[in-house]
């Protein structure tokens, strides 16, 4: 099995149905929250899937984790095509593929001791009576930086601070040793003076653990440091993917341009102009024809409202959706 | 409508399906033969069969598949009731819809003024409680509104009834004898005074519900953040009250008006009963003592739909005041 | 490079009894109608102890015959010659068994209803819920009656009824209960972790559900009771035991209202309303530790300023705003007091954009809504002044004040859902504030004037007359922004305003903001966490840490030259897009709470210059240069 065969998503989508526009109308709109995602993730890779909301990145990481049935399309796990699976199929694999959640202070039960948190998926996956089971639990939050263990254990979660929790969260993925932690806006919630700590944690973690991180989020700045490729998405598809240098700095689609251009630079000298987009993301109910970014496309020519842009490589590693990177 | 439709089924299986032959309990006298018995049967409809079994409705065959289906209990009770018979009273052989009728209209009397005094009183204490929250005169609202709450409506109308005796006021019936000979107003008058305690005792029940829900829906409104927004744009106190707090703070206060409909009928089954005023709840309370079942079973019915209807309008009004409803 | 915590910082760990047990304590209500509950508990138990005769035990004379409360008999005697205390103590037992295994019965059908709908949804949900919805309507004591009329009334019969149709509002609370638990997001986490539905349902549904449905027995205990006594009354209660109900309808129906028996009708009465009123206390207090009610409001009065000084003049009387040694406390009963603000002072000029940057809870929103005295009623200026155009708003009447709000100063607030109200238009909450500081506006032409603000923030087609929930997220900010145009201010303080919005979304108001400023010549208070927002846009930033003012500095100073350690550290934690590579770090531990600063400064304990005058010693301000550069650190002392 080769490093390229890690975790393969092949023209996934995922259409809901949002109920008929008038009483008795036969056709049912369908909400097109992901409509056809391709791409790779390699062996303790990190890849930062960026859009703004409605672009269906917390679709994608539902179905990613099988808690959501894909309409169409394909998601392979190591070679092993992984989206229609029994339930017994489906257990297993969830101890190979971890989620963290956006709101540390949503995703803790507050009836459950910390020790009892960390412990859980273990008991779920049948560990229960396995003889090594606190010093797992007690080397999954000492990895997520909990630090004496002995000291959480017994706590609450309304006793840890945002960050503190955030590392519970992050402790109770690791218990199962997975190899691919799916972090959905792990840091959004938290104050910018603890983010760094939580970003540096999963960064710490692949190399530590060799885990694949699928790192979603809004905010491109906070990609930089950790991320090895960025996908953008727009309206259900990734509009351009590559490497982080690539994407941040020679950006290609004009979306990725736009998004780049209008992310604040903590510097008053490097004060820039900005690319402002007019309007809001369209409903994904009604998906525009042709490019579905055209109508707020600053460049858009003629042809946009027609074809549908193929992915344009642009180099081995990038590829962006674009009529005007045709040539 | 489907919930009409279920009442009026649950009406007429309640009165056949539980123990004791509606004739032999409704002419409790053992010196009547079995023959006589068998007539009253006749008169009553009760020979006939409950249901017939519908064949293909009806898979585990209950019913007598015999029969005529126009000739069943059900089909019969169906079409009676479509032409508003309700049957007759096994006590005064008077038809049930006459006898209900003239009782309806005492009991919407009793209800509608006393629900709509509770409802005002209600509201302006809550209102006040919620203004000056955290002060003496909340918490005095709120432990009055509490031991309110947790009186039984009918010892209430007993200690008033004590009260008003000692006071000389009526404290039974509707109009004192030979009244109706006398000019409108008096008469009105007179009624007026019989209606007094009653109607105390019916506004007392329900107002301290009505503060407590008052009070504390309309607290959760004036700490909403659109109320700092008000504030801040320089409205005075009483213009925020007007005209962002009040309308949004009814919300939950006809949700609970409209549940409330079903005890407020329990209310006046006990008032009724207390005061001897002649409306539905003391025809219940004597039918029951009566064991006169075709009255209970009207009577039920009559409120049952009542309520249902009334309930009806309560949402109408919901979503006249809310427009986030009228949205969906 | 890892980061651990001080263990120490972390508050000693309560087991959740002993914390509910003592946050319980604290609702007066509920402990008083603990202890009347176990009155009525004691006497129902011990009944034979403490009835001086038998149940129903009746002297044959008829003398004995409605005899008034003596020493022979404390309640007095009923109309067959019973003793009614007696009576009272064995009808307590009827009542409690009554009460609770009716409400067993309703809160099992009820739970197990509200439970299943909750946790399946779809078909079972809507089924279940349509029946419930039918039963709720059905009037329950017209049914109960006529159930236990054709029945027998047995006291079984009596029970059984009274739970069989006391379910419905469980199951709506406890369905209500289970949407809420279900969608937050510790359920979604146990499913990706791979438990199963048995196993969410037991650790993670019922844990939280379970609350509430004691407090819902609680409530259904109450009106079982209360059903039951009503029953008997009525004359459907069981003949062969005597509960306070029976007692009441032997009594009334057998003249103790003629022979002004007053003992044989009050005492049963009040037996019920001590039980039922001591059952609803204790709910409410069960209540109250569940959901802490705080009940305050924006209306209730606040607490009076303490800046009486009137001989305090603006220093700067150029200014539009001036701001002097602000400190505002939060006082509440038996806690020490939040000092959310300390000794904060900023100057705003024409045209000025200010920022004002710090984390949550850094009272950088306390000290806004301070400006205007629109601070909760705990919320107490201690000291300092608030100068708008020359005039003391910290010591104007409310009337006056009034004037100025909106007019002089207006405020576009964080997350426009909230700050709208849902049952108006839009364009009725703009007119509402031309209305009321220009009311000689010709009212013909306020609709004109709407659509023209509107306009002004880029929401055009006549959209005046939507309601706020029609419009997206953006827009309704922008509809804020128009508001706060709508009388044309001096000033406009954001208070985050882009907080939760799309980058997209939030670079629009942004540059609205800003051209909106350049047009009308605004100037602009910036609250926000961002210090990309801030670099973009501002002309001068205040840092604050802990309630304090860290560092104030026009925008550059700020960025390129920060004296004060948390300006520094911040900047190192903010990702920035220019330099992808640089690694960010973050600043170990968290802020302080408002009501246990550290003695000396408050960024002490997670800086990482601190020395020991750190520790004991709170810094002052120093100024640098002379270029209005204030930052306060005991360094910047020792540099000086």
């Amino acid at each position: 099995m080769s490093a390229e065969h890690f975790l393969e998503v092949h023209g996934l989508k995922k259409h809901f149905e949002a109920g008929r526009p008038a009483l008795f109308s036969r056709d049912v709109q369908k909400v097109h929250a992901v409509d056809g995602v391709d791409f790779t993730l390699r062996r303790s890779e990190v890849i930062a899937l960026v859009g703004e909301s409605g672009c269906g990145k917390s679709t994608l990481a539902l179905l990613l984790m099988g808690l959501e049935d894909p309409t169409s399309g394909m998601v392979k796990f190591e070679g092993q095509d992984i989206t229609h699976l029994n339930d017994h199929q489906r257990k297993d694999l969830r101890r190979k593929i971890q989620m963290v959640f956006q709101d540390p202070y949503e995703s803790l039960n507050p009836t459950q001791t910390i020790e009892e948190i960390v412990t859980e998926p273990l008991m779920v996956h049948g560990f229960a009576n396995v003889p090594d089971r606190r010093e797992r639990v007690v080397k999954a939050m000492e990895d997520a930086g909990l630090k004496p263990a002995d000291v959480y254990m017994s706590r609450y979660p309304h006793e840890l601070s945002g960050g503190q929790r955030q590392r519970v969260v992050i402790a109770a993925a690791l218990v199962l040793e997975p190899e691919i932690i799916l972090a959905d806006e792990p840091v959004s919630m938290l104050d910018v003076s603890i983010r760094a700590e939580v970003i540096n944690l999963l960064a710490e973690l692949r190399i530590t653990r060799q885990i694949a991180v699928i790192f979603i989020t809004h905010d491109l700045g906070s990609v930089g440091f950790f991320a090895d490729r960025v996908a953008v998405m727009y309206l259900g598809r990734i509009v351009e993917i590559g490497t982080m240098l690539e994407v941040l700095e020679n950006p290609q689609h004009p979306y990725t341009k736009a998004l780049i251009s209008v992310i604040p630079v903590p510097n008053p000298r490097l004060r820039h102009e900005r690319i402002i987009l007019k309007g809001e993301t369209p409903n994904p109910i009604n998906v525009p024809s042709g490019c579905r970014f055209h109508p707020r496309c600053p460049v858009a020519i003629e042809s946009c409202k027609a074809s549908d842009p193929p992915n344009v490589t642009l180099s081995k590693t990038h590829q962006a959706a674009c009529l005007l990177l045709v040539k | 409508m489907f919930t009409i439709l279920f009442v009026i089924l649950l009406n007429f299986f309640l009165f056949r399906v539980l123990p004791g032959d509606p004739a032999r309990a409704g002419v409790r006298d053992p010196r009547l033969k079995a023959d006589a018995v068998e007539a009253l049967r006749v008169r009553f409809g009760l020979d006939k069969p409950i249901i017939n079994c519908f064949n293909s409705l009806n898979p585990i065959q209950i019913g007598d598949c015999g029969v005529n289906p126009l000739d069943t209990q059900f089909f019969i009770y169906v079409r009676n009731l479509l032409q508003g018979e309700l049957g007759f009273s096994y006590h005064t052989n008077r038809p049930v819809a006459e006898v209900l009728a003239e009782r309806l209209w005492n009991t919407v009397l009793l209800i509608g003024v006393g629900q709509i005094l509770a409802i005002i009183l209600g509201m302006g204490f809550g209102i006040f409680a919620a203004w000056r929250a955290r002060t003496s005169i909340d918490y005095v609202a709120v432990g009055t509104s509490l031991l309110l709450w947790s009186l039984p409506t009918f010892w209430l109308g007993i200690l008033l009834l004590f009260w008003g005796s000692a006071n000389g006021l009526p404290i039974a019936g509707k109009a004192t004898p030979g009244m109706s000979s006398m000019p409108l107003l008096q008469q009105w008058g007179d009624i007026a005074r019989h209606m007094f305690l009653p109607t105390l005792t019916y506004t007392i029940v329900f107002m301290g519900e009505y503060t407590l829900i008052m009070r504390s829906s309309l607290i959760d409104v004036l700490s909403e953040d659109y109320i700092l927004t008000a504030k801040a744009k320089g409205l005075s106190a009483f213009q925020i009250l007007k005209d962002h707090a009040l309308k949004n703070a009814m919300l939950p206060l006809v949700t609970v008006i409209a549940i409330n409909l079903g005890f407020t009928v329990a209310g006046a089954i006990q008032i009724e009963s207390v005061f001897s005023w002649p409306g539905l709840g003391s025809a219940i309370f004597e039918a029951v003592v009566r064991r006169d079942y075709p009255i209970l079973q009207g009577a039920f019915l009559l409120i049952a739909v009542a309520v249902i209807l009334a309930n009806f309008l309560a949402d109408l009004t919901y979503s006249y005041l809310d427009p986030r409803v009228q949205a969906e | 490079m890892q980061t651990t915590f001080q263990p120490t910082a972390l508050p000693q760990s309560e087991s959740r009894f002993s914390t509910f047990l003592k946050a319980f304590q604290k609702s007066r209500t509920g402990v008083v109608g603990f202890w009347m509950i176990v009155v009525v508990i004691v006497i129902a138990i011990f009944a034979p102890l403490i009835a001086p005769y038998e149940q129903r035990a009746s002297a044959s004379t008829i003398e004995s015959i409605y005899q008034p409360p003596s020493a022979q008999h404390w309640f007095g005697t009923d109309d067959a010659g019973q003793d009614v205390f007696s009576n009272f103590v064995y009808g307590a037992r009827v009542s409690l068994i009554v009460g609770i295994f009716a409400a067993l019965i309703a809160v099992l059908i009820g739970g197990s209803f509200g439970l299943i709908a909750g946790f399946f949804g779809g078909r079972i949900e809507t089924s279940l819920m349509r029946f419930t919805d039918i039963m709720l309507v059905i009037p329950d004591l017209p049914l109960i009656v006529v159930i236990v009329a054709l029945t027998k009334p047995s006291l079984f019969n009596i029970i059984f009824v009274i739970g069989l149709l006391g379910w419905t509002t469980t199951a709506r609370v406890v369905r209500s209960q289970t949407l809420a638990v279900k969608s937050r997001k510790f359920v979604l986490r146990a499913r990706a972790i791979g438990a199963g539905k048995a196993h969410i349902i037991v650790r993670h549904i019922l844990p939280l559900v379970m609350p509430i449905l004691v407090v819902q027995a609680v409530l259904v205990i109450s009106l079982a009771i209360l059903n039951e006594s009503a029953l008997s009354f009525i004359g459907l209660g069981d003949p062969t035991t005597l509960s306070w109900g029976q007692m009441l309808n032997f009594a009334f129906g057998r003249g103790a209202t003629s022979t002004g028996a007053w003992w044989a009708l009050f005492f049963p009465g009040f037996g019920i309303v001590w039980l039922v009123l001591g059952l609803t206390l204790f709910g409410q207090g069960l209540e109250q530790v569940l959901n802490p009610r705080l009940d305050t409001h924006h209306l209730m009065a606040g607490k009076p300023s303490l800046s009486k000084d009137a001989l305090i003049k603006p220093l700067h009387p150029s200014t539009l705003v001036e701001v002097q040694n602000l400190s505002i406390h939060y006082v509440n009963e038996g806690k020490p007091p939040a000092k959310a603000v300390e000794d904060v002072s900023f100057t705003l000029k024409e045209g000025e954009l200010l920022g004002l940057v710090g984390e949550s809870g850094c009272g950088k929103t306390t000290l806004m809504l301070s400006l205007l005295r629109l601070l909760p009623s705990a919320g107490q200026i201690v000291n300092g002044k608030v100068f708008y155009k020359g005039k003391d708003l910290t010591a104007l009447s409310e009337e006056e004040l009034n004037d100025i709000r909106w007019r002089g100063i207006s405020i576009v607030f964080q997350g426009a859902m909230n700050a709208l109200n849902p049952v108006r238009t839009v364009g009725d909450q703009i007119a509402e504030a031309v209305m009321k500081h220009e009311p000689k506006f010709p009212k013909d032409k306020i609709p004109a004037r709407v659509n023209q603000l509107l306009e002004l923030v880029g929401i055009v087609d006549d959209q005046r007359e939507h309601f706020p929930h029609q419009y997206s997220g953006g827009m309704r900010q922008r509809a804020m922004i128009a508001m706060a145009l709508a009388c044309n201010p001096d000033v406009i303080i954001a208070d985050e305003p882009t907080t939760a919005l799309d980058v997209m979304i939030q670079a629009q108001i942004l540059e609205l903001l800003d051209s909106l400023r350049k047009k009308l010549g605004l100037a602009v208070v910036f609250v926000t966490h961002d210090l990309g927002i801030v670099a973009e846009l501002c002309d001068k930033v205040l840092v604050m840490y802990g309630g304090v003012t860290a560092e104030y500095a026009d925008v550059d100073t700020i960025y390129n030259n920060p004296k004060h350690p948390y300006t520094q550290e911040l900047l190192k934690a903010f990702p920035d897009l220019t330099k992808p590579k640089k690694k960010l770090s973050s600043i170990p531990g968290y802020p302080p709470r408002l009501d246990a600063l550290p003695a000396g400064c408050r960024f002490a304990p997670r800086c990482p210059a601190a020395f020991d005058r750190c520790h004991t010693e709170q810094p002052a301000l120093h100024s640098i240069g002379n270029n209005h550069h204030i930052a306060s650190c005991h360094l910047v002392e020792a540099s000086k």
